[in-house]
């Protein structure tokens, strides 16, 4: 229990670290000490009166919650069909949508941009979105999911002539519960991260996310870690909280959808 | 005439129309698919077979193009940076692959039992996976840097003096492999409490029983059952290694690939072809070999697994 | 149930035809042709303005559009890109290799063979006076010409200096005398200075063009080159030897890191932080502590020589360039000649006010460096205008696989621990290859 406990802490400590450092002066900033000495809320008053970070953090948000929700519709979806109805060319259609899990974004970033620039999606929401939402691995461990249901389920529903959408929409979804809450938290933190693709199709400052602006925070400031620091301890801390608030949940529901 | 067909199933009509009941189930699931499908096949698909095809021209970056045949694949070759890359992936992958399985089963079965305990654990493992990666390389930069870092300053405690840990071209791969071990390791811990939920407690019991002990348990029951999880965990880590964009991340932030190209993982090397020297038509060539690579990985482990059912045997 | 079926109808309607305009405006070259007719403002890339940090940078670049605006129907709007991602990102390929390229942007010499042979680089000279012409000294201007004509008008020099920390001195019982004039002298300095706390002197680690450019003037000190007379590498030589191995001694005695913070052009972060006593850096350092270290006392001195060798530093800097395949390249050309090269005394001002007010720079007009006389001869600048910017050449124009094949090499001796000679001689080798196969305009 004490080796557990000391590796929890090793495991935090660069995040404390984080923490530690945002709140120190920029003259103690390589001081050892773990308790900052004049501890304060400077460096935040700082970064948020010069930076619009609100702005960033609401436009990460609203990108990363509508990418979730599309993305786990039409994943549960296909991942459906997938793992539970029969058709001709199954296993070779799932295999190409699988391979596409092998694909990097710096690999296809041109062809995806000058694409992105035919369909008008440049500089707006719907290009941060669209591109983000389709997602072989979310796909592949939703079948997985679906795979281990008893067939029994749906039977009796088919027997009585349910229709597909039927048995897909109050029977399965209501039994992917753990998963697809699961798949949130990931699908949610994935894109909330998500750096490279969002700085290729922004200009406008307006829609930058905070990946981006934390980007660019640093490239102006490398020198005043406490700042530094201090962006990145609220760009993570978002995260951070929601994690706190639903660790319980967010831990079980992983735990339990069986990702296998 | 098709479209109407189609409509029925997912409309919840009645299986009237003339479709046999076989016909109803394809259609139907063709529907299902279809979003993610043609999503995929847009922005995944097409812009990887475009890849592809600009891997057989020379590309001066400014829509310039040449036809060359197999020429970008010969220079792969002849090139010596190509080969240090391959080689760096591979050092990188075979450290990595085995670090997370083994960090993450052994956090798993540390924090196995359901208590309050472990709940905390648990949560303190997964913590940085919260956080964005530019965040998490800003902060080990913050730490590592020479000298005056906490790292640094902490190092001679250990009897490490006058190391550098990322400028160091023998220790700069070694320790982005523990930054992206101490990044990733929640959430195959995870994944592993998952698959150890799925193994019955009796096993154990029984176990016991017959007089073995923990190792032996672990070896005969534990090993054995958690085959499908293991499968899984091994390729998706060996992918995320590979061809990984959090991998890429890290890496671009922290070290650029140096120093002396000994953190130039492949996908670094691709990048740098692509964006700094304006060499597409190369960059696309040797990007559509790393995915055919991993293809056939993949293939490997399907078949391995009859089609990534992943059963217990 | 009929209004019902008609609503349907027209929705189908409006959707079809929605549908059907959305069509042709998606063929892209039809609604290039429509931006074109709209005369749709001019993008400028850079990375100052709007989103940039220094307020007298982002204002210099905002007055420059305004006054531009003013006086010409085609507009001209700023665009800002992540300063490092400008740099080292993939912001900008991305655009160009697809077509949507800004219409002006600023390049730095390491990448203007890269452009120019891609063909995008627009002539500005018909644009730009010959009086104008002759207020660009030779060494500045040639890096941006191709046969005669001028590809990109120079908004900056920026020469290389060392900076060094007072304190730091102070506290080795050193002085303003002791500042290093030799190689030796500087490694001995250096020993002196380094603490447990701190290194001694600090050049570049992270490989990048950046680089390359601050490890030119070593080369050059020795008489040495990479390119000679005959087209044919000059790299397996002593100088190339000495330089490497100078950067090499610096890391095996321990006086410098291998591993920088930021970036070696940030003096704030290393010198400014306390982390190394002396840094190779170029003039914009001066603004740079000025304004963010302005409790650290410091002073600058001109690079050190080797025993057999001669002053030189280096001069680096940024351009405005016109994107030749843009959506307007002679009104974009227009724009660069008219904001940096034009004898207008609105230009020259300009140019003497980015150089002085917006940064800390040496101006890259005779006509500037006279009109700006009072600032440029005092103070730090006074020391980098007498003694350390008359031995000024400019950055190199290597095209990107030259400068791999240098990069490896440094990167190999200074923190690979390889033998100098050895890697002056693989990357000659090397150089030879690429320089028997390089076809495009005159490497300088």
């Amino acid at each position: 229990m004490l080796a557990t406990a000391a590796l929890g802490l090793m495991t935090v400590f660069p995040l404390v670290w984080m923490l530690v450092i945002s709140l120190k002066p920029a003259s103690d900033v390589f001081t050892p000490s773990l308790i900052p000495e004049q501890p304060t809320l400077g460096n935040f008053l700082y970064v948020l009166t010069e930076v619009p970070f609100l702005r960033y953090l609401f436009n990460s948000f609203f990108v990363s919650a509508t990418v979730t929700v599309a993305a786990l519709f039409f994943h549960s979806m296909a991942g459906y069909s997938l793992a539970r109805l029969r058709f001709p060319g199954r296993d070779i259609l799932f295999l190409a949508m699988f391979s596409t899990f092998l694909v990097s974004l710096p690999v296809i970033i041109v062809p995806l941009f000058i694409l992105t620039r035919t369909l008008h999606m440049l500089d707006s929401y719907a290009g941060l979105i669209i591109p983000a939402i389709f997602n072989a691995f979310g796909i592949f461990l939703l079948r997985q999911y679906y795979l281990s249901l008893p067939r029994e389920l749906e039977e009796a529903a088919i027997m009585d002539g349910a229709s597909y959408w039927r048995i897909y929409w109050s029977i399965i979804l209501p039994l992917s519960r753990p998963i697809l809450s699961a798949l949130a938290i990931l699908f949610f933190l994935a894109n909330w991260n998500a750096f490279l693709w969002p700085l290729t199709i922004t200009s406008d400052l307006n829609l930058w996310v905070v990946q981006v602006a934390i980007a660019n925070f640093k490239s102006q400031y490398a020198a005043a870690w406490n700042y530094v620091m201090a962006a990145s301890t609220i760009v993570a801390v978002p995260m951070l909280v929601l994690f706190v608030i639903f660790q319980r949940q967010i831990m079980e529901s992983i735990k339990t959808s069986g990702l296998k | 005439m098709h479209a109407d067909e189609m409509k029925s199933p997912a409309a919840g009509a009645k299986s009237a129309r003339g479709l046999t009941a076989k016909q109803r189930e394809r259609y139907a699931a063709w529907l299902f698919v279809l979003p993610d499908a043609l999503g995929l096949l847009v922005f995944v698909g097409v812009p990887m077979l475009l890849s592809l095809a600009v891997g057989f021209f020379e590309v001066n970056g400014f829509g310039g193009y040449r036809f060359v045949g197999l020429g970008n694949y010969r220079r792969m070759w002849s090139d010596p940076l190509f080969w240090s890359s391959v080689k760096v992936t591979v050092a990188y992958a075979v450290m990595l692959v085995p670090a997370l399985y083994a960090a993450g089963l052994g956090l798993a079965l540390l924090v196995q039992k359901t208590n309050r305990f472990n709940a905390v654990m648990r949560s303190m493992f997964f913590a940085p996976q919260m956080v964005s990666l530019v965040v998490v390389a800003l902060v080990w930069q913050l730490m590592l840097v020479e000298k005056v870092g906490i790292v640094s300053r902490l190092a001679p405690l250990v009897g490490l003096s006058g190391i550098s840990l990322l400028g160091d071209p023998n220790l700069a791969l070694f320790t982005l492999v523990l930054v992206s071990v101490w990044f990733l390791m929640g959430f195959y811990m995870l994944i592993f409490l998952g698959g150890l939920q799925d193994i019955p407690a009796e096993y154990y019991e029984a176990a016991k029983i017959d007089g073995a002990g923990p190792v032996t348990s672990f070896w005969y029951i534990t090993l054995p059952l958690l085959k499908p999880t293991s499968f899984f965990v091994l390729l998706v880590s060996l992918v995320a290694a590979v061809a990984g964009g959090q991998v890429f991340d890290l890496i671009y932030v922290m070290t650029k690939g140096g120093p002396v190209n000994s953190t130039s993982v492949l996908i670094i090397y691709i990048y740098k072809q692509a964006f700094q020297f304006g060499a597409f038509g190369y960059a696309s060539a040797m990007a559509s070999l790393l995915v055919l690579a991993l293809m056939l990985v993949t293939v490997f482990f399907f078949l391995l697994t009859r089609g990534g059912r992943f059963e217990h045997d | 149930m009929t209004d019902k079926t008609t609503l349907n109808r027209r929705r189908l309607i409006q959707g079809g035809a929605t549908f059907a305009a959305a069509g042709l405006t998606g063929f892209p070259f039809i609604n290039r042709m429509a931006l074109r007719a709209q005369e749709a403002p001019l993008k400028f890339w850079q990375f100052y303005a709007p989103g940039g940090d220094v307020k007298p940078q982002v204002q210099w670049f905002e007055k420059l559009v305004a006054d531009w605006n003013d006086g010409h129907d085609q507009k001209v709007e700023l665009e800002y890109v992540v300063n490092s991602e400008y740099i080292s990102g993939s912001k900008l390929a991305t655009a160009f290799a697809s077509g949507e390229g800004p219409d002006i942007f600023l390049i730095s010499p390491g990448d203007f063979l890269r452009y120019y042979n891609g063909g995008v680089l627009a002539d500005l000279t018909p644009h730009i006076e010959d009086a104008a012409k002759a207020d660009f000294p030779e060494s500045v201007i040639a890096n941006r010409m191709v046969d005669g004509k001028i590809y990109g008008v120079p908004m900056e020099v920026e020469p290389m200096a060392f900076y060094y920390s007072v304190k730091a001195f102070e506290e080795a019982k050193l002085n303003e005398n002791d500042v290093p004039k030799t190689w030796d002298e500087l490694l001995a300095v250096a020993k002196k200075l380094t603490t447990p706390n701190r290194y001694g002197v600090l050049f570049e680690t992270t490989p990048g063009y950046y680089q390359n450019f601050t490890w030119y003037p070593f080369l050059w000190q020795g008489g040495g080159e990479f390119q000679g007379k005959d087209g044919k590498s000059a790299f397996d030589s002593a100088a190339t030897v000495q330089a490497l191995k100078l950067w090499q001694d610096a890391i095996n005695t321990g006086v410098a890191p291998r591993q920088v913070v930021g970036g070696g052009f940030d003096i704030v972060a290393n010198l400014g932080a306390g982390l190394c006593a002396m840094q190779s850096c170029g003039i914009w350092g001066i603004s740079a502590m000025d304004n963010n270290a302005k409790d650290v006392p410091y002073g600058i001195f001109k690079l050190p020589t080797p025993a057999n060798g001669k002053y030189v530093t280096v001069g680096g800097g940024w351009a405005f360039v016109a994107n030749a395949g843009g959506k307007n390249p002679d009104a974009s050309a227009q724009f660069c000649a008219w904001a940096l090269a034009s004898m207008d005394q609105g230009s020259i001002d300009r140019v003497v006010n980015w150089c002085t007010v917006a940064k800390s720079d040496m101006p890259p007009r005779n006509s500037a460096l006279k009109a700006g006389a009072d600032v440029f001869s005092t103070g730090k600048f006074g020391t980098f205008a007498k003694e350390i910017h008359p031995g000024t050449r400019a950055e190199p124009r290597v095209p990107p696989e030259a400068y791999k094949i240098i990069s490896d090499a440094i990167q190999s001796a200074q923190l690979g621990g390889v033998d100098a000679q050895q890697a002056a001689t693989a990357a000659s080798q090397q150089l030879d290859a690429f320089l028997a196969s390089y076809s495009g305009a005159p490497i300088l």
